[in-house]
């Protein structure tokens, strides 16, 4: 072997170990038969398992759901977040004690979000219902066709911080030049932000959109510990669903099938949206 | 010049691949259960020595559980008792672990009714006949039927109870007096009844419509109370009758109606809080509920809460047994303190400290009868469990419970009608356990 090749060997051998070896097991898995309360060697089954992921309409009723979910929660963080960042990039004094406490959602574990918003929002002892009946406004919150955009909200509330803490990163790392040329030629704020400010922010607004994408497709927690994927299967998200065909109902085979599936497409969606950066990149 | 690669070159990596390949393929269902060297009898020495290491839900019934292990280990001095909790989601993964694993780490395990059937035939459960047959005056005749029926899979006894969950119907006795009303006796009383208790905000009973296994146990009630039955007298599932057509109509009626306002994600937390925070006169729920529901300072109306029947007389039956993993490294260990713990005398001291009663005799024990939770109470409960059917009696009874769950859920949130929501449940039913 030679020199170069052995340098990377321990990277190599690490990688397979780290992500190579769980992958290539959830691959296995998704050709056979498996179940947790089975013993013995598993059947295999080809790609029987894949047919019925592609067959399911539950499986692709949870896709939607997820990208519903995503694209509402990931969108409004975005606005909130751009909007809170740009206002922070001013502010002149106590900035530290004000970006401390605006991130404090982000270091609160997910599920305990989920528990606190259950019974926030619950209409008998939460204090949201509570306060709208106040002003005369009563709203299920976990309602039919609410419930998703309600998961989407608390998700809002958790992660906005961390788009606004990519955002004003990137805002503060943008050359003054262009901004200060823009305004001296007499461009007022939104002409600023739409021409000079956002295009220069491009880059980081693609790296902050697609890591809270993939992070909004793992919702869980949520789904959790307030609605159990109801009403209905209204908020039962491809995580949830992946959760309760593998784990719950015992059937790993399919569970690591689906899985795979949502992997091909999360990987799609990746490289396509990459690809579309560098494209953008080129003159 | 584009070089290649000579295919020895690349003998390394195909090694690896083999490697892994042999690896993965010998992972999958590699524990699995092991012999153990226990002697399967119940007639175990005061001496028997091993280490128990159990798996128990988040719950009081636990707590007295532990409370007890002491006085079982001065007879026993040396089985070492080691107690895992956990909350019930956790368990299951963490049970089937052990149960694939050349290491388990449980000796002694609790089994919720719906795991029973899928457990007993993984074979992941130790069978239990000749251990309870054989173990001096354990009479395992005194435990309820309706108990000892979940336990048993194929004839064969795979456990011995530990508590149930049957539910029942709790109410508030002086809102049910100022409404002029009696404990309703059918589908239709309750429903009058809940409306009845309406009043303004205060909801005539809390409900608990979320999807999944907490609809279908509070509707499996319901179900009964219109004289339907969750599988019919061939085994196979009926939930499309006129009888759950009914039952189904008369909850959402009441939902709609006598319930606390879009309640429809409420599970038991919520529905506890809503009555004992007197914010509903009734809700259907665990019959253990009542102590707690009556415990000085637990709410403004604690003291005011009694237990009845489900109005038809039958009821949703849940319950937790006691097995020993077929891996189980302390066979005789464990049975020697599932067996003290659910004899008779036992049995008698974890009912007084408030545990679910399993046997019969205990119910009917002076000291249980006059303790601190009243005659009523345990003469209530002894009816409950003459009376009641678990929700699923077959395989896979976990995911058949959330898919008729989902379709109820549907009906309540009016996304399906009633028939459309019961066909499919019916349909789901039938699919996953023939």
């Amino acid at each position: 072997m030679s020199f170069r090749y052995r340098m990377v060997a321990p990277l190599i051998a690490l990688f397979l170990g780290v992500v190579g070896f769980p992958l290539a097991y959830a691959l296995y898995l998704s050709i056979t038969d498996y179940k947790l309360t089975s013993s013995g060697t598993p059947r295999l089954v080809g790609i029987d398992n894949y047919v019925s992921t592609f067959q399911d309409g539950a499986f692709w009723r949870a896709s939607g759901a997820t990208a519903t979910f995503v694209f509402v929660a990931v969108s409004l963080e975005l606005i909130l977040g751009l909007a809170i960042a740009l206002a922070l990039q001013k502010q002149r004094w106590a900035r530290d004690l004000t970006r401390s406490m605006l991130l404090a959602p982000m270091f609160i574990t997910p599920i305990a979000v989920g528990l606190i918003f259950r019974f926030l929002l619950n209409d008998q002892i939460g204090a949201i219902p509570h306060l709208l009946r106040a002003i005369g406004v009563d709203y299920d919150f976990f309602g039919p066709g609410r419930a998703l955009f309600t998961l989407a909200l608390i998700d809002v509330w958790q992660w906005t911080p961390f788009m606004v803490l990519l955002l004003l990163a990137g805002l503060e790392s943008i050359p003054r030049e262009p901004l200060e040329a823009a305004r001296v030629d007499g461009a007022r704020g939104w002409y600023v932000l739409r021409r000079v400010t956002l295009p220069l922010l491009a880059p980081v607004l693609v790296v902050a959109i697609l890591l809270r994408c993939l992070d909004a497709m793992k919702v869980f927690e949520y789904v959790f510990a307030t609605t159990r994927g109801g009403p209905g299967t209204q908020t039962q998200t491809l995580q949830y669903f992946v959760y309760q065909t593998g784990i719950q109902f015992f059937r790993l085979g399919s569970a690591s099938s689906m899985a795979f599936v949502v992997l091909l497409v999360v990987l799609t969606v990746i490289v396509v949206a990459f690809r579309r950066v560098e494209k953008a990149k080129q003159p | 010049m584009k070089s290649t690669t000579p295919w020895w070159r690349l003998r390394p990596l195909l090694a690896v691949l083999a490697v892994m390949t042999l690896l993965i393929s010998a992972c999958a269902g590699s524990g699995g259960t092991q012999k153990t060297e226990a002697t399967g009898t119940g007639d175990v020495p005061k001496d028997v020595s091993g280490t128990v290491r159990i798996l128990l839900e988040n719950v009081p019934d636990s707590d007295i559980v532990k409370a007890m292990v002491p006085e079982f280990t001065k007879d026993h001095p040396n089985v070492k008792v080691d107690i895992e909790m956990l909350t019930y989601d956790q368990m299951r993964d963490k049970l089937v672990s052990s149960f694939q694993s050349s290491t388990p780490n449980y000796d002694l395990i609790v089994v919720d009714n719906p795991w029973m059937v899928d457990f007993a035939k993984a074979k992941f459960l130790q069978p239990m006949d000749a251990r309870i047959d054989s173990t001096p005056g354990y009479d395992a005749t005194d435990f309820f039927p309706s108990l000892t029926e979940i336990t048993t899979v194929d004839g064969v006894r795979y456990g011995v109870p530990f508590y149930n969950y049957a539910l029942g119907y709790l109410y508030n006795t002086d809102d049910l007096a100022q409404a002029k009303l009696e404990v309703p006796k059918t589908l239709d009383e309750l429903v009058s009844t809940s409306k009845a208790l309406t009043v303004g905000d205060r909801a005539g009973i809390a409900m608990q419509p979320q999807r999944g296994y907490k609809i279908f146990e509070e509707w499996g009630n319901w179900l009964f109370a219109a004289g339907g039955s969750i599988y019919d007298e061939s085994g196979k599932p009926s939930l499309d009758t006129p009888e759950a057509k009914r039952a189904l109509a008369a909850y959402i009626d009441t939902y709609k109606t006598a319930a606390p306002p879009n309640s429809l994600n409420w599970a038991f937390d919520e529905a506890f809080r809503s009555v004992s925070g007197d914010q509903a006169a009734s809700m259907i729920s665990y019959n253990w509920n009542l102590p707690a529901l009556n415990k000085p300072g637990s709410g403004p109306s604690a003291g005011k809460f009694k237990l009845a029947e489900i109005p038809g007389g039958k009821q949703v039956l849940g319950s937790w047994s006691w097995s020993i993993p077929t891996n189980s490294g302390a066979s005789d260990a464990a049975w020697a303190l599932a067996s003290w713990l659910t004899s008779k005398t036992q049995d008698i001291q974890r009912t007084e400290q408030g545990g679910a009663a399993i046997r019969k005799s205990t119910l009917n024990d002076p000291a249980v009868r006059n303790g601190k939770f009243g005659a009523d109470y345990y003469a209530t409960i002894e009816k409950i469990l003459a009376n009641a059917s678990p929700l699923s009696q077959g395989p896979s009874g976990e995911e058949m419970i959330q898919a008729v769950g989902t379709e109820l859920n549907e009906a309540v949130a009016g996304t399906k009608s009633v028939d459309d929501a019961l066909a499919a449940a019916q349909a789901a039913a039938v699919k996953i356990q023939g």
